[in-house]
């Protein structure tokens, strides 16, 4: 079949392994989430609080520095674990907004433009494609989360006059932890609801709203029933009680905002599940009329 | 063994049986699927991809099971499907090679097939417009070249010349029948066109209600020495009718006095116009003529059980 004979010619070359078909769809959603200019914006805004969490170590390493800042007052910069959970809280935010835009780049195209069918037709399976998009996502999340989270805690173990990062392993494993869980569970929550909505700006509004409107909705309930556990409903307090727990870092909430880690787990396993049946009930080549 | 095995397959959508029964061996280099509109066409091709689960009987396509082996059926096949089906974002050639590295090509390679395929189907000038921008029939050919970059053995286009005007049609049928004189890709066309599986493919599936009303070859039913002949006629046509038939005639009637039959060996053509003059009947006209795609579709539309047929459609008449 060359291009200039313009005639047909079977393919009997190699085949590539199974895994490497969930790569390609991995590799060329990375490509098309990657082509847009707001995403390389959003990527540019999510680091500048990296930046600024970077002057504050520099700073709070700096001899001169400190003696500039304690000469202005008595107040010095700690970093410690409540530091980094600032800085993973902040990360792994922005994070969110990139993924609330990008996923339904990587599921609305193929859904308006009906590609199920073509791509499902070839040797890979739903779960291989949600698979592919999942990974693309992941590793645009990790860009701005736990990799300049850890990118940090190395500079402040590097810039530290005493040897600091052996003594605070377990925030370096909360930031990696941390991040994780969350680009993991939002990952999943962006591919769900992008799945459904065949728009791509409604997709980013339903992303957002599904974030915030069951917080919402579990603090009526707590306040009419008196009870905290309306807080299973909020996902961004529910994170920070992980987070915080994760890095060892004192409770940023009163207890009445504190949550026992079972029941958080339990809850973003049901949101998971549910996440899942919905890209089940979506992700196929054909949609069946049952009669 | 046939390129595809139907063992009562069974296929439910909830309550509803939508294919039901399916047995038969596909084996010709073009196989032509044919049905009015819900007679399960689409679904025995989906279910031949393995979208669709079979809830009783199996499906096999070269051997291997629809239900267990799916990956390897579809490593083996190009699909070019009924609808618009594509990646609006992408440019042609990516597009294609896309769907090429899906089915297993390294990513080198498959950017090579790429350009031969769309160059093969006649889009090499605009492979690297997004395909958005492509006009009707060029959709229908990147979707031909996706289906072909890969080189599979069985190619499966499910109305390849839907909305095509007369010239994009005719280029898409000549494309066709290039792939099949080719002989290295089986073929399975799934058409409301007649005439599209009369002039590409070898042999026929009909279906109807979701059941097979007719499975022979086409090459096989020309070739039988059968005398076939269209009356039109004025008069009784249903009396009429009945005593060709007590000749020993095969016959068909259709509405506006339209008989076709088959008349056996001993019988004359004299012998219709005597019966004719006999009952008052006018034959308005007499063609004599070997059987066709529309008679052989006709019969098994006829056939209200709708059962298979394998070879001979004459029981069918």
């Amino acid at each position: 079949m060359a291009v200039y004979k313009h005639n047909y010619s079977a393919y009997t070359g190699s085949i590539t392994p199974p895994w490497k078909r969930v790569a390609a769809i991995a590799r060329y959603a990375f490509l098309e989430a990657w082509s847009s200019k707001i995403t390389i914006g959003l990527f540019v805004l999510s680091l500048l609080p990296f930046v600024l969490f970077l002057i504050g170590i520099y700073l709070a390493n700096n001899p001169l520095a400190r003696a500039l800042i304690n000469s202005q007052g008595p107040q010095t910069i700690a970093i410690d674990a409540r530091y980094f959970a600032k800085v993973l809280s902040s990360q792994c935010w922005l994070g969110f907004v990139l993924a609330s835009w990008i996923a339904p780049r990587l599921i609305t195209f193929d859904l308006a433009d009906n590609a199920l069918p073509i791509l499902l037709s070839h040797p890979v399976s739903r779960l291989g494609y949600v698979s592919g998009k999942f990974i693309a996502l992941f590793g645009s999340l990790s860009v701005v989360t736990w990799v300049p989270c850890l990118l940090l805690f190395v500079y402040q173990g590097y810039s530290s006059p005493q040897p600091w990062a052996a003594a605070n392993l377990r925030i370096a494993f909360g930031l990696f932890a941390g991040a994780v869980i969350w680009i993991a569970f939002i990952s999943i929550l962006c591919l769900a609801l992008s799945s459904w909505v065949k728009w791509r700006v409604v997709a980013t509004g339903i992303i957002f709203a599904a974030m915030f409107v069951p917080a919402g909705v579990g603090g009526i309930f707590s306040a009419v029933l008196r009870t905290r556990w309306g807080l299973l409903l909020n996902i961004p307090v529910m994170m920070s009680n992980i987070w915080q727990r994760l890095l060892g870092a004192p409770a940023p909430f009163n207890d009445r905002l504190s949550l026992p880690t079972g029941a958080i787990a339990v809850m973003l396993g049901l949101a998971c599940f549910l996440f899942i049946a919905m890209l089940n009930a979506r992700i196929r080549a054909r949609e069946v009329v049952r009669g | 063994m046939g390129i595809i095995d139907l063992n009562e397959l069974q296929v439910r959508f909830g309550n509803r049986v939508v294919l039901d029964g399916l047995t038969g061996e596909l084996k010709g280099q073009a196989i032509g699927l044919l049905g009015p509109n819900g007679a399960g066409k689409s679904t025995l091709i989906n279910t031949l991809l393995g979208f669709h689960l079979p809830a009783k009987g199996a499906a096999r396509v070269f051997g291997l099971d629809t239900r267990r082996e799916r990956a390897q059926i579809c490593a083996g096949i190009g699909y070019m499907p009924e609808n618009d089906s594509f990646i609006g974002n992408m440019s042609g050639v990516r597009f294609v090679r896309y769907m090429a590295e899906l089915a297993g090509l390294p990513a080198a390679t498959a950017l090579e097939r790429a350009h031969e395929a769309l160059f093969y189907v006649g889009l090499g000038e605009v492979r690297y417009r997004k395909v958005s921008t492509y006009s009707l029939g060029m959709k229908q050919l990147i979707k031909m070249a996706q289906a072909l970059a890969h080189g599979p053995r069985l190619l499966i286009l499910d109305e390849p010349t839907n909305g095509l005007d007369p010239v994009a049609r005719q280029r898409m049928i000549q494309l066709i029948k290039e792939i099949r004189k080719e002989g290295s890709i089986r073929l399975l066309i799934s058409s409301h066109l007649l005439r599209d599986i009369d002039e590409t493919c070898d042999e026929v599936l009909i279906l109807k209600n979701g059941r097979i009303a007719a499975l022979c070859n086409i090459e096989e039913e020309r070739r039988s020495n059968r005398s076939f002949i269209e009356l039109e006629t004025v008069g009784a046509t249903e009396r009429f009718a009945v005593s060709i038939r007590s000749l020993g005639c095969e016959c068909a009637s259709f509405p506006g006095g339209r008989i076709k039959l088959v008349i056996p060996d001993n019988i004359e053509t004299r012998d219709l116009y005597v019966i004719a003059s006999e009952q008052g009947v006018q034959i308005r006209r007499m063609n004599q003529r070997r059987d066709s795609l529309e008679d052989i579709f006709l019969r098994a539309m006829d056939n209200d059980s709708g059962r298979a047929a394998n070879g001979s459609l004459q029981a069918q008449l």
